[in-house]
């Protein structure tokens, strides 16, 4: 894929948080640990593209979002939005064109609405704080045009409304009609549908595809469920512990997985049906580990069935196993 | 379609208000405080209408330690001057300087507290170190030291803003006073809000620190200080009594303390004229009862669980 | 513990119930009319979105409804004998030794302070009767039991993961021998390969058990990995009954239908996922005849008139006027 396609690129990318040690650590001159949230993860999302980000709580994927959204500074790596590095950009004002350009919706619909300001309050803010509009009208229409594009129709039945009078699937709506008021190019979705009642998130799944349809807008659809990333994603990246282990198209990762992981996640993941494809390898035992205390070698080594010397020695790269489609363990190389 | 019309629209804000209004005019104690504010209010607006003019020793109406009668309804004190009369207007004062020291401590205190804990690191740290040096100062230490600097540079007969500089004082100490109790608070307050996922969102969206600070915590917190603003006029009113007991006040613009300190030199107590000890007291005791149930209610009524929003 | 006598009454039977909220003097309507049967050992999955009343027919069970419901009509049967549900003190006894529930917010249900062998030793010293050491051992036997080694017993609940701690939850549950355990979304916080551990404990402690469960969800998936049989609610109605087999293979009402039609599905390539018009019901506003109509595909005029009755269907029953045509004669015997 040449480079001018991508819209978003991720360079060994890295947040650690440090542990504030005691005040005895620090008498006795004991380093202070790191949270490794994040650990050196390559990625990139094209244009009008989405692209899925798949892990277990812990896993590091909601810091990736922040990172991107410029909510989190990176400890390493860059971030490169259309090949201008933003890693080092701070402040409002500095970072007002990029933040035109990449919005975030998040997963809890409640938290994220400030619960004293009306539904007209919460969509006009970005327009005012980023100077999108000059009168009062124009305001009034962007507003009506963004909650039309999220699905509240009539859209001046919405604007006097607080949070709290509305459903949790409008709610949602309401955060997504404040990220495309500024119309982005990148939406960055953190887990958008968990919260909501299975019945209306299709409803809301049916949104984010359109915009990428009508407006080839990209977007980093963060989530836990493996076939709601397949249902919605073109890409679907796995990520472990802070590490990407395995990145593909959406087919590839669903139906031929190469990273123990990946498969264990498929198999533990319901299905309406029984899953077919369990009992190819044992299920996984203990949970993640904290990211605080990251195994030595491959990360995964200590929950995985397929793990053999080299593993708990050497941290496999990520290794190419079919078109685009990379996964990070030893195993793949064979 | 204009702006205004469209951000608030009478529907959600002003039924918000109206059941906000209910839930609090329902409360008992919000009642009971009302209605004893409202009276002393009352008095404070308008004293020369209802009890004349503020009597001195020269246009004393009485004797000298009258009962309580027809004539003097609260009795006379030492130099023969009308008790009712001096009580209310000593409301004036008293509640002008409590409602004005509270206005500098909710000030005060809201922009420390919101700054510091919004910004957290540095900023934090030395504006709560700031803020504990104020909150262990004791009033009537500051009092002194502060009140002979303000004589001299103002001279004991101006004015300022109207006041006499000794009480004007008593304001800027009580207000300094208090404010690292509002600033503790709302710093806690502000800590928990901006971890909230809206604070995020609002940054996401372009927006400054001010205007999440005031667009987005600021109203977040209101309830908290309204609250705890009530608690504050409560306690003002207690300083601004003992500092004008200590001999603070001014005897020209004499408050409910300074009342309770004349009568007590005059040996009221020792005389017998609880009449004049006791009105004074009877009026201080009320109004801060008062406000301490207003800030309870309002508490109450704000309490998460039973939130509504205005 | 089980004679003959009493093989063929159910373990458990919910017969009409209904359950009023009141909020603010008005009172609304959470689950109306819900009548079901459990065997002893089944495992049966309530389906449903957020208001539907999966959760209030759950409590209703286990007589923990909240001080502001009222068991409006109806009764529920345990091996055949009325359980006082709505007698807080007449139900002690019961409660806990019967019916268990495992919660779905696991550090919510823990006490913070106290190490977690203590927490389990609780019950069985107050509603057993043990002594401290009988507890003890019980309470050690019981966490190896859900796969905790019982050394771990001294730990408090914050040292332990999310699933151990749903796990320690699971060990309360089962402290005074209950016959049925309720799990209230017991998974919904927990990643999904922890979630499969959990399930697959319930799943084996049943069978060692014989318990019967009633898995409270929104996920119909998790139904169809972990029950044999399957209710659907809908606004405080269930709306369709029958095994998982049948319910996924052909389901009856329509939104049963879309319902399944709303997950996506890799094992049978369907990607697109179709969404439900409109907005789960109201309570307070609850559509006319049968709730669903506002969404349902298949509407008739009938439906905004009539409340569908729930009848027999094949090997289940169904509340949907599309699947009465057979049933005509038998409605008319009932009214």
């Amino acid at each position: 894929m040449p480079d001018t396609a991508d819209i978003l690129r991720l360079e060994s990318m890295q947040v650690h948080f440090p542990i504030q040690g005691g005040l005895f650590d620090r008498v006795l001159g004991r380093p202070a640990g790191a949270v490794r949230a994040v650990d050196g993860i390559d990625l990139n999302i094209g244009r009008g593209e989405i692209v899925a980000l798949v892990g277990e709580s812990g896993s590091g994927k909601t810091t990736v979002g922040r990172v991107i959204t410029k909510l989190a500074q990176p400890t390493g790596g860059r971030l490169l939005f259309e090949g201008e590095d933003m890693t080092s950009v701070r402040g409002s004002s500095a970072l007002r064109p990029y933040r035109h350009r990449v919005q975030m919706i998040f997963q809890d619909a409640y938290q994220a609405l400030n619960p004293r300001h009306t539904v007209f309050d919460v969509v006009a803010e970005p327009l005012r704080s980023l100077r999108l509009v000059d009168n009062a009208s124009q305001l009034a229409d962007r507003v009506s045009e963004a909650l039309a594009a999220a699905g509240l129709n009539p859209p001046g039945d919405f604007f006097a409304r607080f949070p709290h009078e509305l459903s949790g699937g409008q709610r949602q709506r309401v955060v997504i009609a404040g990220a495309l008021a500024v119309r982005p190019e990148l939406i960055v979705a953190d887990e958008p549908v968990s919260m909501l009642d299975v019945s209306i998130r299709a409803q809301i799944l049916q949104v984010l595809v359109d915009l990428r349809d009508k407006h080839n807008m990209a977007l980093l659809f963060i989530t836990h469920d493996l076939p709601l990333a397949w249902s919605i994603a073109d890409r679907i990246a796995v990520l472990y512990l802070g590490k990407l282990v395995e990145i593909g198209s959406a087919d590839e990762i669903t139906f031929n997985p190469r990273h123990p992981y990946t498969v264990a996640l498929r198999n533990a993941t319901p299905q309406i049906g029984g899953n077919a494809d369990r009992g190819k390898l044992p299920a996984l035992q203990g949970e993640v580990p904290s990211a605080a205390r990251v195994p030595r070698g491959c990360r995964f080594h200590p929950r995985c069935p397929l793990a053999f010397d080299r593993c708990r020695e050497e941290e496999p790269p990520a290794i190419e196993v079919g078109p685009q489609h990379l996964s990070a363990c030893w195993r793949s190389e064979c | 379609m204009s702006e205004s019309t469209v951000r608030y629209s009478p529907r959600g804000r002003t039924r918000a208000i109206k059941s906000f209004l209910c839930q609090f005019l329902g409360h008992g104690g919000a009642q009971a405080g009302l209605v004893c504010l409202v009276f002393f209010l009352v008095l404070a607006a308008a004293p020369n209408t209802l009890v004349g003019p503020l009597q001195t020793a020269i246009n004393a109406t009485g004797d000298f330690l009258v009962p309580p009668s027809g004539e003097h309804l609260l009795g006379t004190d030492e130099v023969g001057r009308d008790v009712l009369n001096l009580v209310v207007h000593g409301a004036r004062i008293s509640l002008t300087i409590a409602l004005l020291a509270t206005v500098i401590s909710l000030v005060v205190g809201t922009s420390v507290g919101i700054t510091a804990g919004y910004y957290g690191g540095r900023v934090d740290v030395w504006l709560m170190r700031l803020t504990d040096f104020f909150f262990v100062m004791p009033s009537f230490v500051l009092a002194l030291v502060i009140t002979p600097v303000v004589l001299e540079v103002m001279g004991r007969g101006g004015d300022i803003l109207g006041f006499r500089p000794s009480l004007f004082v008593i304001i800027v100490v009580i207000g300094m006073t208090s404010w690292a109790f509002v600033a503790r608070i709302v710093r806690s307050q502000t800590l928990s809000l901006k971890e909230r996922t809206f604070v995020d969102r609002a940054r996401v969206v372009g927006s400054s620190n001010i205007v999440i600070m005031v667009k987005h915590i600021l109203p977040n917190l209101l309830p908290q200080i309204a609250a705890n603003g009530a608690l504050v006029v409560a306690g003002a009113i207690y300083v601004e009594t003992s500092l004008s007991f200590l001999g603070l006040g001014d005897p020209l613009q004499p408050s409910w303390g300074t009342l309770l300190a004349l009568a007590q030199r005059a040996g009221a107590a020792s005389a017998g004229a609880w009449w004049d000890l006791g009105a004074p007291g009877v009026c201080v005791l009320t109004v801060s009862l008062s406000f301490v149930l207003i800030g309870n209610a309002l508490d109450d009524t704000f309490n998460p669980r039973r939130r509504v929003i205005p | 513990m089980t004679n003959s006598s009493q093989d063929n009454v159910p373990l458990l039977e919910v017969d009409r119930l209904s359950v009023d909220y009141g909020l603010k003097g008005v009172s609304s309507r959470a689950i109306d009319r819900v009548s079901f049967a459990l065997r002893a050992g089944e495992a049966v999955g309530l389906v449903g979105e957020s208001g539907s009343g999966k959760t209030t027919t759950a409590m209703a069970i286990a007589s923990l409804l909240s001080p502001n419901a009222r068991v409006n009509e109806g009764e529920v049967r345990y091996r055949g004998k009325r359980l006082p549900i709505d007698d807080d003190a007449a139900m002690r006894p019961h409660r806990w030794s019967e019916t268990s529930v495992v919660f779905q917010g696991a550090m919510n249900a823990l006490n913070p302070v106290h190490r977690i062998l203590k927490q389990i030793a609780e019950p069985c010293m107050l509603k057993l009767g043990m002594s401290r050491g009988e507890a003890t051992a019980r309470a050690r036997e019981l966490l190896e039991l859900v796969g905790i080694p019982a050394d771990r017993g001294s730990a408090y609940p914050h040292e332990l993961s999310g699933g151990m701690r749903q796990r320690v939850m699971i060990a309360m549950a089962l402290a005074c021998r209950p016959s049925i355990v309720i799990g209230d979304e017991p998974t919904t916080a927990l990643d999904v390969i922890t979630q499969a551990q959990i399930l697959k404990l319930l799943g084996e402690l049943r069978s060692r058990l014989n318990l019967a469960l009633i898995l409270i969800t929104h996920d119909l998936s998790v139904v169809a990995e972990a029950c044999d049989r399957v209710m659907i609610m809908y606004a405080g109605r269930i709306v369709e009954d029958g095994t998982v087999a049948d319910i996924f293979a052909q389901p009856k009402h329509p939104y049963t239908r879309l319902l399944i039609d709303s997950i996506p599905n890799p094992a049978s390539g369907k990607r697109i996922i179709r969404p439900i018009p409109g907005d789960p019901p109201n309570l307070m506003n609850r559509p006319s005849g049968c709730a669903f109509h506002p969404r349902c595909p298949s509407a008739m005029a009938v439906c905004v008139t009539e409340v569908p009755s729930f009848d027999e269907c094949g090997q289940g029953r169904v509340a949907c006027h599309l699947h009465r045509s057979s049933q005509e004669d038998k409605v008319a015997v009932h009214a």
